[in-house]
């Protein structure tokens, strides 16, 4: 049995893409964007700590998702904020892909309790 | 049917009533002249001040520019949800995209803040529409959708879905072109159209499957009035033999011109009361296209769909103006928008239109052979921008301004000939400037719809 929780299969979301998963699927505080980066798949709190916006609207580029709103913009691999206007950064969950699975491990900073 | 009334116009209706408070614009800041005095038709003359003075710029852009249907650009531009271009209506940026439910939406390319421009780009594709200055952001259907702060606009009568993007009144396609209007009393585009249809059918529905364009929008400065070329577009095959003479040597088989009998070609010139305007020689072998473009039409199918006098007259070589500033011709693929800039400039937009069943052979020859003509750089482009420029450069000069200009060619020709639509004189010919300024006339003496609100 494999950690975490599958929200989508390989194939599911194009490169350069996000989805969202929303916060009742995995018992996390926030909704979660799941980001495809040539290959690699990421996962991050989904809302943007500069103002209301989802990330997985955003625009991945060269391993950071641009926040679709204000330009923010984030490392995909560790949440970190790397532009202004945003001085926050985002939480990062872990992300193993399991075969065709892509599974979500909720970072437990960030479970609901 | 080749109108199609978009979803938008009648769903994506413009807010009622902006947010003004107590603004209320003093009636002095809006002056208007009459301009009765300035187009006379019956004699066919008109006044120079027309294309030199600020005070009737400005009527023009409240009076001809926000009440008339202008065109924005091909819908190929525009093929997934959150691609867009911007272009001018008059002189106003506008944003123009396709929403989340596929629609064309066109949007006044000015934050509802501070005003500048949401969108800075020519063209792209974007998820929301976000202001550079302070970062209001607004989605694809024009709603605000953040404001940085937003808490700071507690203690105002903040309503967040009062402060969306303006968006134009009425908005339509017709043969892959997007028109659309400030005026939510413009007649529909159809109508405002009217015979005109029939004209731009032969060119842009050669191809029953209709047709696309070079990828880009050639863009270029050119001193002269904006009607002096939209003029030029609507009513004159007459500056052809002059102002082209070398041109016309270059393209010839001969070197030497073309044949007396088709520099001398007989031809129609269609002209309506709503300003629109286009003529064609019928010679046969008037044509100045290029080979493999001439090669790749059937041109017995295409008389057998569109008649033997579309195909033998505004088919190939001619000229057209849709009131005001759209203009085409149909044998280069060019078609071109005259944005009005000031009195004494004015920005042309050109984009080379294609059949969407051309091979890729023929689009390119049809795209180098518009860049070769009719591009900025084009050897009768150059002809002609450089008597506009000519003729503004020198239309300030007192004695200059006050004597006024001859458009009495044809005097009383129009006449339906029984064989093209609408009422059409010889291709030689002031009867689509006459009536081209005798719109404008019109309009700059009504007081558009804005103004009737204003007093209420």
């Amino acid at each position: 049995m494999s950690a975490g929780i599958v929200v989508a299969q390989v194939g599911d979301i194009d490169d350069g893409e996000g989805i969202q998963v929303v916060a009742s699927v995995l018992g996390t505080v926030d909704n979660v964007a799941v980001f495809h980066d040539d290959g690699e798949y990421f996962a991050l709190d989904d809302t943007c700590t500069h103002e209301t916006a989802s990330l997985a609207e955003g625009w991945v580029e060269d391993g950071c998702v641009e926040c679709p709103l204000h330009a923010a913009k984030f490392c995909l691999g560790d949440g970190k904020v790397q532009s202004m206007p945003a001085t926050v950064d985002v939480f990062a969950h872990q992300v193993v892909v399991d075969g065709d699975d892509i599974r979500v491990v909720p970072n437990p900073e960030r479970l609901a309790s | 049917m080749t109108i199609n009334q978009l979803p938008s116009t009648l769903e994506g209706a413009p807010p009622e009533h902006l947010e003004c408070g107590d603004i209320c614009r003093p009636q002095e800041l809006a002056r208007n002249v009459d301009v009765s005095g300035l187009v006379d038709r019956k004699n066919g003359l008109v006044d120079r001040a027309i294309f030199t003075d600020r005070a009737l710029y400005e009527q023009e852009l409240a009076r001809v520019f926000a009440t008339s249907w202008l065109f924005l650009g091909h819908v190929e531009h525009l093929k997934k949800t959150g691609d867009f271009f911007t272009t001018f209506m008059g002189e106003d940026p506008v944003i123009v995209t396709k929403d989340k439910q596929g629609r064309i939406r066109a949007f006044l390319n000015s934050c509802r803040h501070r005003g500048a421009r949401v969108l800075r780009a020519d063209y792209g594709a974007a998820r929301a529409f976000t202001c550079t200055y302070h970062g209001w952001a607004f989605d694809l259907e024009g709603k605000l959708i953040s404001v940085p702060n937003e808490d700071g606009y507690a203690n105002a009568d903040w309503d967040r879905e009062k402060w969306g993007l303006v968006e134009v009144a009425q908005l339509e396609t017709v043969f892959g072109l997007i028109f659309a209007t400030w005026n939510p009393e413009a007649v529909p585009l159809d109508e405002q159209l009217g015979d005109m249809k029939y004209y731009m059918e032969a060119f842009l529905g050669r191809d029953p499957d209709g047709t696309t364009v070079v990828g880009g929008i050639t863009k270029w400065v050119l001193k002269g009035n904006w009607k002096l070329a939209a003029e030029q577009f609507g009513t004159d095959w007459y500056h052809v033999n002059m102002s082209h003479a070398s041109a016309l040597m270059v393209m010839s088989p001969t070197g030497k011109g073309p044949k007396s009998d088709i520099a001398n070609t007989p031809g129609r010139q269609y002209s309506d009361e709503r300003g629109n305007g286009t003529g064609f020689p019928t010679h046969p072998k008037s044509r100045f296209d290029a080979q493999p473009v001439h090669e790749y039409y059937d041109y017995d199918e295409l008389r057998e769909r569109l008649g033997k006098a579309a195909v033998e007259g505004p088919l190939t070589t001619g000229h057209a103006t849709v009131f005001p500033n759209f203009s085409y011709l149909p044998v280069n693929g060019s078609i071109r928008v005259w944005h009005p800039k000031g009195t004494e400039e004015m920005e042309i937009w050109s984009w080379t239109v294609l059949d969407k069943g051309m091979p890729e052979e023929v689009r390119e020859a049809q795209r180098l052979y518009n860049l070769r003509t009719f591009g900025p750089s084009g050897i009768f482009e150059q002809d002609d921008g450089e008597n506009w420029s000519e003729i503004q450069a020198i239309s300030h000069g007192w004695r200059t301004n006050t004597v006024p200009l001859n458009y009495q060619m044809g005097m009383g020709t129009e006449r339906e000939d029984g064989v093209y639509p609408g009422e059409t004189s010889e291709l030689y010919s002031d009867a689509a400037g006459r009536r081209f300024y005798s719109r404008w006339a019109e309009l700059m003496n009504t007081p558009a719809w804005h103004e009737k609100e204003a007093e209420q």
